[in-house]
């Protein structure tokens, strides 16, 4: 019995303090806005307060602290991204990542479990192989490997996939790793709380007002706040809040959908990911399967759930492993991708002076929640763009310097 | 699964479809700048609401265009391909009205 | 403890047929009819079931698939529903998660340590990053319930299609009458119903109530509406799309028109040990003892807040089954009324009273019950407690919407503080509600309120002969739900979520920490997110909520409503799995020849064609040679191809592609690249010229359909006058390749082949082997050779002459691996291999196929800006000095430490005797040229060369007749 539960049993009153303190009022100005309160928009208050300084800043939430894509995704952690300025960024995203239970003094159940992206081509193994060369070279563990391996680290899995899709081989990425979503937009949430910073959740935003090209203050469903920093993380919402500065990015919005078994007994160690098969499937401390596939074929402003994503996910499931045609599939949800043309995201500074952006995070968003952290809050606080940020600039498209990502998104997109 | 009415075949399950994206209309090639074209190739209204998007009958290979709520999924009317280039009511002229 | 009675007649279980099973391995028997929970409950097993925290033993609590406490392993399936679950002879039945059995469970130490495992405690502690992956791996053996057995066989189960006027859900008074009322109208009408015979959930009612009610059943029986037992509507899509689950099959429903009557879910009271063996609902109770004859115990106690409990109380009676006492938390002036009969049939009822703790006996299930006068939520006056003995106790305090379907389809609720229950307040079109789900509790109500559904459903499903329906809804007198039936206690375990054994102190822990939102509430605690997803514990645990911020359960929200309503299996969802792949004409022939096979886009194509004595790498090396010595023949039918006809074809080609066309003479072929609008390569082919009007072009395998689709578009807004055809089906390609090619053709087909009538790039149509056919002399392979395109049906009869033409000039089929090697000798590019998502033409070393002069084509103006840019990589050909060591695709090039490019395609050409390949490169290195490194396996550097391309035969003199011709 870890000595640290001991506590609860000698109190007699639960002796835990409220994670979020509850504001009634806004004050009428802070030096920084933040725009969403999920693992972001917490992570980036946290870091300015603790390593900024800064800690007159106000984190708006419309709805309830994580309720967003942070609340939504399949927690999967990983860096074996394509291009360097990709697996740089998320690797330093996995460092911070293992340390962070530590550093919140909150269990996220972070478990490296380790990460297989299938090939069932030799296109695809071709891109395998170009990922794992990629990220050893920046000392990121992976490894393009062979069917005999996927078999050795995978046992129960069909390696035919019911026939019709034989597995070649796969990208294995020893770091890879799966945590407790909601967990970490607390820890964040708390830390940030804990060092002053204003968590205001059920407060819209209404209106960002400009002057002269640059921010003064936010329009609230609460009232009025003067500030002259304002960070929009708000993933799926995002052009709403861009219309409010007149700002236009290639972002697009397309629900992404999940689902999660019954919890069963665990004898699933490993993430797999199938881009053929478009599935992505971990099992996690409580036991259940979480699964997921491509993004929806339109877009659409609603987290409305489909029966064709459940069948062709279900179809999918039991190629890979045919045993579990008895499992049940208890619910299924879905979240607002901001997707951008090149599966990067959009970061930084804007033209509109003041108005920062965290954005673009379409499907890859949740690993990042750290490093958006570390990089946001250094840029909102000198100004000036985080060097891992720099291949994601809003205006990177202008200059047609996309990134080269697409290749490293797992399932088609 | 959702239904979409198609002008050509009427009313199909929403897999028959491919969804083509936003109409959007390009500059001048010609006279335009180089920022003015990078928009156009790379930015998309993203925020939802009344919007012309172009949509494809898979097995009839049949293009429309249609003027679709992308926050409530529904969509208000539908036009024939031509008239993207012969001219598109704006949309909240759009509504209610027949195509 | 529980028993079965003497036979009834209105009894669902056959007693004449017995069956025998096995639970925790011992025997036990039921009857046909009996559900598992059912079996065990009449056999008096005293317990089912550990829970999931604090493994305590426990039993039926809902019968109604609305707990976890009787989930059971069963024959290798894990989670099956004992409630609902039919038995069947041999079954061999075992509880969940536990370790060492049922009875010595060694988890269930836990239910001592609950004082020091707290709500969250899993977040306070084991978190060290040293310890945590061994805490993880005990976590992971305790949580979980079932086991999967990893060699099951996989289950198909085929879907089927519904189509019907009106779907209604629920077969109770109010669904019954729905269906009616709708069928009536004309409507075709599907009913369906979760139990395994109409009647609704078994809701107490007065005998003449009863009476109406089988009326309604024998009705729609008569009737032609189709109806469904033991099916769940588990979840509501767009378009009234309605999931439809029974135990084979899964039915996709698409209705013009839903009727939700799926009734309400009876909640428990929460006091101390409401979890014990023996304490179950009322309708639990009501239930086991109509259809399965199996009375609740001797002497049951019933714990009431409504008028149904006193109905059951009688039913109880007089079925034999002692009464010890009926404490009702309402006081005498509002229930006093309703208790009438059970006070003059002799039954103690204790008014203003509440359950304070219930008491285990010596077997664990509960033996007494302690109550006390009620003060105020939550509160009793602990010194005026009283002990009453039973062996049984019955909670009848109220119900929650079973609004799930009716949130998913998009309808809103509000909370009716009369009914103290949530309502419906606003339905999408074509949905309607009835019955207790719309807050009507009154029989006669409850069948007037679903002819009105069934009704205007009808209505909306356009049948025109809707007769108005008859009788009114009365408004609800009787409140059928109490507002606040938890009671704290110092000591705990009164427990609110069964599934996830969450006590009240759990809620108003979390609340404290500042999860005192539904959501955050829920996400934190985990209540409602167990098996039973909320059904028995979302409406108390908004009660404690709402008491804990002073506000009422209206003042919060619910916490979202997801499919599905009930868990479905896999098999169901994933019904066949149909995986089409596309096939070319040839493939019998390819099989036949040895073909090993390797997808390529949804169809497959022969990597190679395996020889007994040859490995991989000599077959593919002996196609090779074939062709550039002597002749080859590979099926390219794969291909797309496409037709366009019109005055204006030529334009079109002139937009959609880089290349111009307008030019192309009639007769001639032409490379066409393909750009997107940004400038990035998406697509190539060969663009043939049969007449003023008329082009054939080709795309590549994997791009054909998206390509055809986008030129349509194109088509579309650019409104030229021409027309496209999708012609991939529809024609067989090959390529006859090879020096001997020419002679070996020219006696098969009546097109001249000679140099000057047929040049390289030439494009000619005639008949070969007696079919139809265009020619095309293409420089793919880099050899003399024709591209032949014929119709699918005449593909066996052409390739088999073509094959026995070319054999006695050394003719080998070749594949896919040796095509990659003979295009990389001559330096040619695979989109999507050799270039990636963002490589434009400059990039690609195929400028030389865009036309930058023409007024306007697809990624013009982009190129204008990339051109200016400047390459960020360029394509180059390398070759390595050293043989012996090979690097592989997509191996990195690197410069002074940085990565500075990577291979793109690589071979050992015995052509040329050297290894060849293509590589993306930063433009400084492609400029200077000469020697580079490339990280290989195992981190070894390796070195090559950047030389020109074509490696093989720069002039292209190959592709052109010799000037002496070969002997035959």
């Amino acid at each position: 019995m870890p000595h640290r539960l001991l506590r609860f049993g000698w109190s007699r009153k639960h002796p835990e303090p409220r994670m979020f303190t509850r504001h009634d009022t806004l004050r009428p100005s802070y030096d920084v806005v933040i725009i969403g309160a999920g693992g972001h928009g917490l992570a980036c208050a946290y870091y300015l307060a603790r390593d900024h300084g800064i800690r007159n800043v106000a984190v708006l939430e419309k709805g309830y602290i994580g309720g967003g894509n942070t609340g939504r995704n399949t927690t999967i952690i990983r860096s074996n991204y394509l291009t360097p300025e990709g697996v740089k960024f998320y690797d330093e995203s996995v460092r911070l990542w293992q340390d962070l239970g530590e550093d919140f003094d909150l269990n996220l159940f972070y478990s490296t479990r380790g990460h297989y992206t299938l090939a069932h081509t030799d296109a695809a193994m071709r891109t395998m192989r170009w990922r794992a060369e990629v990220n050893k070279h920046f000392g990121v563990r992976s490894e393009a490997v062979d069917a005999a391996f996927v078999k050795r680290g995978i046992p129960a899995i069909d390696m035919s996939c019911g026939g019709h899709a034989p597995i070649l081989g796969a990208l294995f990425h020893e770091p890879g790793a799966i945590a407790r979503h909601d967990a970490v937009a607390w820890g964040y949430g708390r830390g940030a709380d804990r060092r002053g910073v204003e968590i205001h959740q059920q407060t819209e935003v209404c209106g960002i007002r400009l002057e002269a090209g640059r921010v003064v203050g936010v329009e609230t469903s609460r009232g009025p706040i003067a500030t002259p920093r304002v960070l929009c993380a708000v993933a799926g919402f995002t052009p709403r809040i861009l219309d409010m500065v007149g700002l236009r990015t290639p972002i697009y919005v397309h629900p992404l959908q999940a689902m999660v078994s019954e919890p069963v007994k665990p004898w699933l160690d490993p993430i797999i990911v199938s881009g053929s098969l478009h599935v992505y499937v971990s099992q996690t401390a409580r036991g259940e399967l979480v699964m997921g596939a491509s993004l929806d074929p339109y877009e659409l402003h609603q987290t409305r759930s489909t029966l064709d994503f459940v069948e062709g996910l279900s179809s999918h499931m039991l190629d890979m492993f045919p045993f579990l045609s008895e499992v049940k599939v208890n619910r299924q949800w879905a979240g607002l991708a901001d997707m951008t043309p090149d599966f990067a995201p959009i970061m930084g500074v804007t033209p509109v002076e003041g108005f920062y952006l965290d954005s673009g995070w379409g499907t890859w968003g949740f690993k990042a929640t750290p490093v958006c952290g570390k990089t946001m809050s250094h840029t909102v606080a000198t100004g000036r763009n985080h060097p891992l940020i720099e291949g994601f600039t809003m205006d990177r498209f202008e200059r047609y310097r996309l990134t080269g990502e697409k290749g490293a998104a797992s399932v088609g997109h | 699964m959702k239904i979409l009415v198609c002008p050509l075949n009427g009313p199909r399950p929403i897999l028959e479809f491919a969804y083509g994206g936003e109409v959007r209309r390009s500059p001048d090639p010609d006279t335009c700048s180089d920022a003015e074209w990078s928009a156009y190739v790379f930015n998309r209204s993203g925020s939802p609401g009344l919007k012309y998007e172009w949509w494809c009958h898979i097995a009839s290979g049949y293009w429309f265009v249609a003027l679709r709520d992308t926050a409530r999924d529904v969509v208000v009317a539908t036009y024939t391909a031509d008239r993207v280039r012969l001219g598109l009511p704006a949309p909240a002229a759009a509504q209610g009205g027949a195509p | 403890m529980m028993h079965r009675l003497d036979a009834h007649p209105d009894e669902w279980i056959d007693r004449k047929a017995e069956i025998s099973f096995q639970f925790e391995g011992r025997e036990y028997r039921g009857f046909g009819g009996d559900t598992i929970s059912s079996a065990l409950a009449a056999a008096g097993v005293p317990y089912l079931a550990r829970s999931f925290k604090y493994h305590r033993p426990r039993h039926i609590l809902s019968f109604a698939n609305h707990d976890s406490n009787t989930l059971f392993q069963v024959d290798g399936v894990p989670n099956v529903r004992g409630d609902v679950t039919l038995l069947r002879e041999g079954m061999r039945v075992s509880a969940l998660n536990t370790f060492g059995g049922l009875t010595a469970d060694k988890a269930r130490i836990l239910d001592r340590l609950g004082r020091w495992l707290p709500v969250g405690f899993y977040y306070k502690a084991f978190h060290s990053k040293r310890w945590f992956p061994r805490w993880e791996r005990l976590f992971r053996r305790l949580t979980g319930l079932g086991t999967v057995s990893l060699d099951a066989e996989r289950q198909t189960s085929p879907k089927r299609y519904g189509f019907c006027d009106v779907l209604v859900v629920g077969g109770g008074p109010s669904g019954l009458s729905a269906a009616l009322q709708a069928a009536a109208a004309g409507a075709k009408v599907t009913l369906v119903e979760e139990s395994f015979r109409l009647g609704g959930s078994g809701a107490a009612l007065p005998e003449a109530e009863l009476g109406e009610m089988r009326g309604l059943v024998e009705a729609v029986n008569r009737s032609s509406i189709e109806v469904c037992c033991a099916t769940v509507a588990a979840a509501c899509y767009a378009d009234h799309w309605v999931a439809l689950v029974d135990e084979k099959r899964m039915t996709k429903m698409r209705a013009k028109a839903v009727v939700l009557a799926p009734g309400v879910i009876e909640q428990p009271a929460v006091f101390r040990n409401n979890d014990l063996p023996g304490v179950m609902l009322a309708s639990a109770a009501r239930r086991l003892l109509l259809r399965h004859r199996v009375a609740p115990g001797r002497r049951v106690v019933m714990v009431a807040a409504n008028w149904e409990a006193y109905l059951a109380c009688t039913e109880l009676k007089a079925q034999g089954v002692d009464i010890a006492a009926i404490v009702d938390l309402r006081s005498a002036e509002t229930a006093g009324h309703e208790a009438s009969a059970c006070a003059a049939a002799g039954i103690e009822v204790l008014f203003g009273h509440a359950p304070y703790e219930a008491v285990a006996g010596a077997s664990g299930a509960v033996a007494a019950l302690d109550v006390a006068p009620l003060q105020g939520p939550g509160a009793v006056d602990v010194a005026q407690r009283r002990r009453l003995a039973c062996d049984a106790v019955l909670m009848s305090v109220g119900w929650a919407a079973a609004a799930n379907l009716l949130l998913q389809a998009g309808g809103s609720v509000r909370f009716s503080r009369e009914l103290q229950q949530f309502v419906p307040s606003g339905l999408p079109a074509g949905v309607f509600a009835a019955g207790r789900l719309n807050g009507v509790y009154d029989f006669r109500s409850r069948v007037a309120d679903g002819a009105r559904a069934g009704s205007a459903a009808a209505m909306h499903a356009g049948c025109r002969a809707a007769a108005a329906p008859a009788g009114a809804v009365a408004a609800q007198a009787r409140r059928p739900s109490h507002p606040f039936p938890i009671v704290d206690h110092p000591s705990a375990k009164n427990f609110v979520d069964f599934d996830e054994d969450l006590q009240v102190k759990d809620l108003e822990d979390a609340a404290q920490e500042g999860f005192d939102s539904s959501e955050l509430l829920k996400r934190y605690s985990t209540v409602g997110m167990g098996p039973s997803q909320g059904k028995h514990s979302n409406m108390a645990a908004l009660r404690i909520l709402a008491r804990y911020l002073d506000l009422e359960p209206g003042d919060l929200g619910l916490t979202t409503s997801r499919p599905m309503y009930h868990p479905v299996p896999l098999k169901l969802l994933a019904g066949r799995s149909f995986n089409a792949e596309r096939r070319t004409p040839l493939d019998a022939d390819h099989e036949s020849l040895g073909a090993v096979w390797m997808p390529a886009g949804n169809w497959r194509r022969p990597e190679y064609y395996a020889v007994p004595g040859e490995s991989r790498a000599q077959s593919i090396e002996a196609e090779v040679r074939a062709v550039r010595e002597g002749v080859g023949l590979i099926d390219v039918g794969t291909l797309g191809k496409i037709e366009i006809y019109g005055p204006q074809a030529a334009l079109f080609l002139d937009r959609a592609y880089a290349g111009k066309f307008s030019s192309l003479k009639a007769g001639m072929t032409r490379y066409g690249l393909m750009l997107d609008e940004s400038g990035v390569v998406i697509d190539d082919g060969v663009v043939a010229r049969l007449g003023p009007e008329t082009f054939y072009f080709t795309t590549t395998t994997g791009g054909s359909a998206t390509v055809f689709r986008e030129l349509l578009r194109l088509n579309a807004l650019w409104g030229l006058e021409c027309a496209l055809v999708n012609v991939t089906g529809h024609r067989a390609a090959f390529n006859f390749a090879g020096p001997s090619s020419r002679e070996a053709l020219q006696p098969l087909t009546d097109v001249d082949l000679g140099e000057e009538a047929f040049p390289f790039l030439g494009v000619r149509c005639g008949r070969l082997a007696g079919a139809p056919c265009r020619l095309m002399r293409v420089g793919f392979v880099g050899e003399l050779g024709y591209e032949i395109h014929v119709a699918a049906g005449d593909a066996v009869t052409v390739w088999r002459a073509l094959h026995a033409a070319g054999l006695p000039r050394g003719l080998r089929p070749f594949g896919v691996e040796a095509q990659r090697v003979l295009r990389l000798e001559k330096g040619h590019l695979i989109v999507g291999q050799d270039t990636d998502g963002l490589t434009d033409p400059f990039e690609a070393n195929a400028a030389w196929a865009v036309n930058m002069q023409k007024p306007f084509f697809v990624g013009q103006r982009s190129l204008k800006i990339l051109q200016a840019r400047g390459p960020r990589q360029v394509l180059v050909g390398i070759e390595l000095p050293d043989s012996s060591r090979r690097p592989r695709e997509s191996h990195l090039l690197i410069d002074r430490g940085a990565i500075a490019g990577r291979i793109t395609s690589v071979a050992h050409s015995r052509t040329l005797d050297k290894v060849i390949g293509l590589a993306m490169l930063s433009p400084e290195l492609a400029r200077a040229g000469g020697a580079i490194e490339i990280r290989g396996d195992h981190g070894d550097m390796i070195a090559a060369r950047i030389v020109p391309t074509p490696f093989y035969d720069p002039s292209n003199a190959r592709q052109r007749i010799p000037a002496r011709v070969a002997a035959p």
